[in-house]
């Protein structure tokens, strides 16, 4: 289970304070019941002096053989029962004020008096009553306990909530941070030392991270630029030898083969080009498009393709689509979904497109599972048969949609076509 | 007609001349900026095919010093970027005409045809093979004298074909010439057969002597 720091401490503060407070009272009471039976004790010494003083000045007191206000009593003993050493006992004595037998301190010793007669002299004196004194304690202790973890509770949220509000700050950023996006983090001035070094650490981290990724980007379009004149190099270099008319079949369709696969390459390398320039926001020019229009002329671009596949074409046209945005773009964005809605259809050969003024959508007959709108648009995720796909076709549309910002897009399944929608933002 | 060859990657260079001396035209080169500038100083050509990125100076800059010279040679600026920004401001500098590397050959030559067109109105731009003559000014085909009409399409496949007669073009040459970028529809290219063949039919009814022919399946050429 997963604690905020707020209270993490706190669960461990609870039981160790129990533990530590009854280790202590214990003690403490222990401490204590000594001291005080200590004092007793004490006390009924002194009181026996002064009580045998007395005997020796006055005989009659040894006639007290009844505890009365004095509470000692004095008893003729035989020679047997006679022990002059103090004899300490703790006993329960009926006390009429409580109705109950109460805890008394007692002294028992033998002295000879005047009349050098052996007696014993019992001495009682009233003790605290221990389960009382426990039980006070314990309530007095459990008040604390409570009160000092109540006191520790408030402290935590207060100033750990303040301490921590950079914390949070830092978080959140980190929270609203996208690489590439180049956003800065705010500085939270923190006077927490950790704190202060965690910002400082992140702050370097994103930079580092930054950095790294435009060098990355940068990678990409220099290695696709680089490799565009070896490939018109070797393309050309086939083309000369098919030239050749006199070259036996077998090696002229090799050759053609391979032709065919570097044309396949620089196609790849010509989408990993586009994309990276996308990403390096390298369209910003934006004009009001007529999304409508480039679509008629896609589909005019197109048409010999959709006539091959002899696809039933449905095109509703509404209204006008425009939107700021780059024209090239524009274009590269709709030829991309028609492309695919054109590439993955299958035998219904359904192509439906619709357009007005706030919507554009295009939506064709293909797989029968809905797809997952997650894996769609990542880079060279391909949708089962579809050989010819290079697999960046819906990355690039991802990407002009997230860099141009003036449209959303929307991938949907329904009644069996799979269809993408582009609204205003 | 002579053509001057701007490239600074020396194996791209001679196979760009070895092509246009195979198509009997007069082909010079200039591997720099430096070379470049001293030929179109001293030299007259009908056309330049010019690479943007020298390593000791910028195309744009040949550019600017054509037009300084009022040069009558069209230019067609070759350049591995590809970037619409580029294309532009090629375009407006004075080239005219814009060609992404890697290029197919047909395509190259098809724009140094219609470059040279633009500059040169001596008319001599009639392409002729057998009794099959097409004029890319009207873009009027006649065979053995009679006008053949041809949709638009059928008239740009004759048209590649005309360029170089007998000489073999695959299918996927011919899909990213006529159709644009469709190489992702590769796998298919049925849309090419059936367009041929319906030029081969309107062809033959014109009785013209020449025929569309299939070789080894990966394309067609016209004898």
């Amino acid at each position: 289970m997963k604690v905020s720091l707020k209270n993490y401490s706190f669960r461990y503060l609870v039981p160790l304070l129990f533990v530590v407070m009854g280790i202590w009272a214990f003690l403490f009471y222990k401490t204590i019941v000594d001291e005080v039976y200590d004092n007793i004790d004490d006390g009924l010494k002194n009181q026996k002096i002064e009580i045998i003083r007395e005997a020796y000045v006055d005989p009659n007191i040894t006639k007290v053989n009844e505890f009365g206000v004095n509470q000692f009593r004095i008893l003729k003993v035989s020679d047997d029962d006679y022990d002059e050493s103090n004899h300490l006992t703790t006993e329960m004595v009926f006390m009429p004020y409580d109705g109950e037998n109460e805890p008394y301190r007692v002294l028992r010793t033998g002295f000879h008096g005047v009349d050098k007669e052996k007696y014993i002299l019992e001495i009682r004196t009233s003790m605290m009553e221990e389960d009382d004194m426990i039980f006070n304690l314990s309530i007095s202790l459990i008040v604390l306990y409570v009160l000092i973890l109540l006191s520790a509770l408030v402290i935590h949220q207060v100033v750990i909530r303040k301490a921590l509000k950079p914390f949070y700050a830092i978080l959140d950023q980190i929270k609203q941070y996208r690489l590439g996006k180049n956003t800065q983090i705010q500085s939270v001035k923190s006077n927490v030392i950790e704190f202060a070094s965690l910002e400082e650490e992140v702050i370097e981290m994103i930079d580092r991270n930054e950095e790294m990724y435009q060098q990355q980007k940068l990678f990409i379009e220099n290695a696709s630029h680089e490799l565009q004149t070896p490939l018109a190099v070797t393309i050309n270099e086939l083309d000369l030898v098919l030239e050749n008319t006199d070259m036996p079949e077998k090696e002229y369709l090799k050759i053609t083969a391979a032709k065919d696969a570097l044309w396949r390459m620089v196609h790849l390398n010509k989408s990993l080009l586009m994309l990276s320039r996308i990403d390096n926001h390298q369209y910003k020019m934006t004009d009001k498009v007529n999304f409508t229009e480039v679509l008629q002329n896609e589909l005019e671009t197109l048409s010999s393709i959709i006539e091959e596949k002899q696809l039933y074409v449905q095109c509703e046209k509404k209204g006008d689509f425009i939107v700021k945005f780059h024209p090239e773009m524009a274009r590269v964005l709709l030829s991309n979904l028609l492309r695919n809605a054109i590439k993955h259809n299958n035998e219904e050969k359904k192509l439906l497109i619709l357009i007005d003024t706030i919507e554009l959508k295009i939506a064709n007959s293909g797989s029968h599972i809905p797809l997952n709108p997650k894996l769609i648009y990542e880079r060279f995720y391909k949708q089962g048969t579809a050989k010819n796909s290079n697999g960046l076709g819906l990355s690039i549309v991802k990407s002009i949609v997230e860099k141009q910002n003036a449209i959303a897009l929307s991938y949907s399944f329904l009644n069996n076509l799979h269809e993408f929608k582009i609204t205003k933002k | 007609m002579k053509i001057l060859v701007i490239e600074d990657e020396v194996q791209l260079q001679r196979i760009i001349v070895e092509f246009l001396n195979n198509e009997k035209i007069l082909v010079e080169s200039a591997t720099t900026f430096k070379e470049a500038l001293d030929k179109i100083i001293s030299f007259d050509y009908d056309c330049i095919l010019l690479d943007i990125m020298l390593p000791d100076g910028s195309g744009m800059d040949i550019l600017k010093e054509l037009k300084k010279l009022q040069s009558k040679a069209s230019v067609i600026i070759l350049s591995a970027k590809d970037s619409v920004e580029d294309k532009v401001e090629g375009l407006l500098v004075g080239a005219d005409d814009y060609l992404a590397k890697p290029f197919h050959f047909a395509e190259l030559l098809a724009r140094i045809k219609v470059a040279l067109r633009k500059n040169q109105q001596n008319g001599n731009a009639l392409l002729q093979y057998k009794n099959i003559v097409v004029n890319p000014e009207d873009r009027m085909v006649t065979v053995a004298g009679k006008e053949l009409k041809l949709n638009r399409k059928e008239y740009e496949l004759l048209y590649y074909f005309m360029l170089r007669p007998e000489k073999v073009m695959q299918k996927t040459t011919l899909a990213e010439t006529v159709w644009g970028d469709h190489i992702e529809f590769a796998d298919n290219l049925d849309f090419i057969y059936s367009q041929i063949k319906n030029l081969r039919k309107k062809l033959k009814t014109a009785h013209s002597e020449a025929d569309i022919q299939a070789v080894y399946g990966v394309g067609y050429k016209l004898q």
